[in-house]
């Protein structure tokens, strides 16, 4: 019995709740809302990974270099086509992947006709 | 590589020759801009028909929420005049490190569609919201968030609208029968008369004698009687192209705009691609334009921070800082766009917004490395072009003069751009009107208004909009530019923060999102203000053309206003009370009972 009452009051705690918390993940939370936060993530990682690859490989390989040493793959500058072609079609692919395997539909509900209806006013 | 060079310079050497004497654009050019004017008000009563059915506000302003996957795709984002005018004219200027300038756009469709697509929809129907203000109005549950956006809409896209009459107009000149400059640049094209050979283009010209005081005289009167001929096509072309573009906005609306930018979208496509094969055959494959153009410029052209003309200059065009300014610029300035947030509120559900993804990432990759290798192709083919924004007009002449049909072939490309500059005028019309009369004469003058009446109110506005457009555009101010420029990244700075607060963060306050827009919006205001009027000292890097901001620290300004943006939308919602709980779960949980008005 005492346990059960250690057991509740834990589990009744007040919790601290973190201000920077996107939308709140509790069971209420609309599914798509946490279906579109995870999204966002995924994209803004893929975004942050392309730049990442695509400065890096154009730096080091193309700037400031003598002229003596430019490679050309397929008519393309090396540095081009390491740095921009390649990370541009890999995007090309994750995008279709991603849009065809990644994104979940759902159900984005139906149209508030009149804000009045949110008891808002004005 | 010898043997390769000398090939190709025996190859160009014909172009450059052709390039002393500007090429004609017949009759082919306008006979496609009359045929895409017709089908732009063909496709302006199509659409009235359909924004007929349901009510007008959300039919005319934003298609029922019908959008479908190829009309959201090609038109929700990124292409515009500039795409076949600005950017071009960068790749003949710097060379192959215009690739890593816009080398974000491989990424700009999945962040486009898949950062705020979805939940901005939703969110949308939740709150009913038809326009971009209507929609912070209900979210934060303030009119005076809701005016404040719409007064910042209504700023922005004016500058940028009153470009784009401008533009329209310059393409209908440029493409009149006969005409013999091809130069879209606004300074060529209006400072320079366009049948003045001193505008056009080869070195060749520079070489001749000096001309004698009557040779001189016999040139200022033909110079002057050419700027009359200039003006008058200039300002015919600005009265057709105003007439055309309000006309069919007014007839179809919303989905007047999106469907003529899906056909321009499409037709842009087209013609990418029969230019890169015929630009491709004439220099004979890319290893040869590349090495070509290498010969015809300097190191710099295949190699960062890219080529200048000037080669005693230390100005650098895309050093590391602005590279990757580059990279944030693109992506969230595109996502923050006012014009982008409407058409991603009116897509039909969330398959829509899924296979947008993949529908665009295809159509990028199509244009923008293709473009990229034409314009490379362009600076082998004609080494020294005075007006290199002439660059698409004059290889769409020059590659297809000997194709069946050329004429027409070039007048499709030539097309493209006034399409693109059609379409962008059509959907800055549409969310300019609706701010008026949704935001503002609904709410604040006549709440009770009927379909008619709010008809007549936006299609006053219109009118209203292409008669000042038409006035300010008539002797346009070189400031426009500035203006524009300005507009652009200060849109993105004003909204993208707020959009991020609205979509995803239960815990934002209107506060908080006021603090946000304000600060954004000042920050790149500041920057554009000390660098348009030279306030601080040169830097030496960017594009050696036109208005430039101050990068502070090397950084473009967009940076510097999403963040100083985020700082006071997170300490402003952090200090101010938080939203109404019931509101925040109207807006974030899952619904049990939804309103499903049908008034």
């Amino acid at each position: 019995m005492q346990i059960d009452l250690v057991f509740q009051t834990f589990h009744n705690r007040p919790r601290f709740r973190s201000p920077f918390k996107l939308a709140d993940m509790t069971r209420k939370t609309d599914p798509l809302v946490h279906s579109a936060i995870r999204e966002a993530l995924l994209v803004t990682g893929i975004w942050l990974a392309a730049a990442t690859w695509s400065l890096t490989v154009c730096y080091q390989m193309g700037y400031h270099r003598d002229v003596k040493d430019l490679r050309l793959v397929l008519g393309f500058p090396d540095w081009i086509f390491w740095g921009i072609v390649v990370p541009w079609t890999t995007c090309t692919v994750a995008s279709i992947l991603f849009g065809l395997m990644f994104v979940n539909d759902g159900d984005l509900g139906k149209d508030l006709e009149n804000t009045d209806d949110l008891g808002l006013g004005g | 590589m010898t043997h390769l060079l000398s090939s190709v310079a025996h190859r160009s050497m014909t172009f450059a020759a052709d390039s002393v004497s500007p090429p004609n654009v017949g009759y082919g050019a306008m006979f496609m801009l009359i045929l895409f004017i017709v089908g732009s008000v063909w496709i302006g009563i199509i659409a009235n028909r359909s924004t007929e059915k349901g009510g007008f506000m959300k039919g005319f302003f934003l298609g029922n929420r019908g959008l479908g996957a190829w009309a959201l795709a090609l038109t929700a984002t990124i292409q515009s005049g500039g795409t076949f005018m600005g950017f071009p004219s960068l790749v003949y200027s710097h060379g192959w490190i215009v690739a890593l300038w816009i080398g974000s756009y491989m990424v700009v469709p999945i962040t486009g569609f898949g950062i705020l697509g979805k939940r901005l929809a939703q969110l949308s129907r939740r709150t009913g919201a038809i326009t971009v203000p209507d929609l912070f109005r209900t979210r934060f549950h303030s009119p005076t968030l809701g005016v404040t956006c719409t007064l910042f809409i209504l700023l922005y896209l004016s500058f940028m609208m009153f470009a784009q009459f401008k533009a329209g107009a310059l393409v209908l000149k440029l493409a009149w029968p006969n005409s013999d400059s091809m130069s879209l640049s606004e300074d060529a094209a209006i400072v320079a008369p366009v049948s003045d050979p001193v505008a056009a283009v080869s070195t060749a010209e520079s070489k001749k004698p000096a001309p004698t005081e009557a040779e001189k005289a016999t040139a200022d009167a033909a110079a002057k009687k050419a700027e009359e001929v200039a003006n008058f096509r200039y300002h015919t072309g600005l009265i057709v192209f105003a007439v055309t573009v309000v006309g069919y906005t007014l007839m179809g609306g919303f989905l007047a705009a999106v469907w003529t930018d899906l056909f321009q979208s499409l037709l842009m496509f087209l013609g990418v691609a029969i230019l890169l094969a015929a630009s491709l055959y004439a220099v004979g494959g890319l290893e040869q334009a590349t090495m070509k153009s290498l010969e015809n410029t300097g190191p710099g052209f295949v190699y960062g921070p890219g080529y200048m003309d000037d080669k005693t200059s230390t100005h650098e065009f895309l050093p590391l800082s602005l590279a990757i300014s580059f990279f944030v610029v693109w992506i969230w300035g595109g996502v923050g766009a006012p014009a982008g947030l409407v058409r991603l509120m009116a897509s039909q559900d969330t398959r829509v917004i899924r296979k947008s993804i993949y529908l665009l990432s295809i159509y990028n990759m199509g244009i923008y490395l293709p473009l990229i290798v034409i314009c490379v192709c362009g600076r082998a083919l004609i080494p020294s072009l005075k007006s290199s924004d002439e660059l698409i007009p004059r290889m769409a002449i020059l590659t297809t003069s000997g194709l069946p049909g050329g004429s027409l072939v070039a007048g499709l490309i030539l097309a493209a751009p006034f399409g693109a500059v059609m379409a962008t005028v059509s959907s800055y019309l549409v969310v300019l009107s609706s701010g008026v009369v949704r935001d503002i004469y609904q709410r604040f003058i006549n709440r009770d208004a009927d379909r008619d009446h709010l008809r007549r109110v936006a299609w006053g506005t219109m009118i209203g909009a292409g008669i000042i457009s038409v006035l300010v555009s008539w002797n346009p101010v070189d400031f426009l530019q500035a203006f524009i420029v300005f507009s652009t990244s200060g849109a993105a700075a004003t909204f993208l923060v707020p959009a991020l607060m609205a979509c995803y963060w239960r815990r934002a306050t209107t506060k908080g999102v006021f603090g946000s827009m304000i600060s954004g919006a000042l920050v790149v205001l500041v920057l554009y203000v000390i660098g348009v009027f030279n306030l601080l000292p040169a830097q030496g890097i960017g594009t050696t053309k036109g208005f430039h901001p101050y990068f502070l620290l090397g950084l473009d300004p967009l940076i510097w206003g999403i963040l100083v943006s985020a700082t006071f939308g997170i300490a402003g919602s952090l200090l101010s009370e938080p939203l109404d709980e019931e509101l925040v779960s109207r807006m974030f949980d899952a619904q049990t009972n939804t309103t499903t008005g049908a008034t």
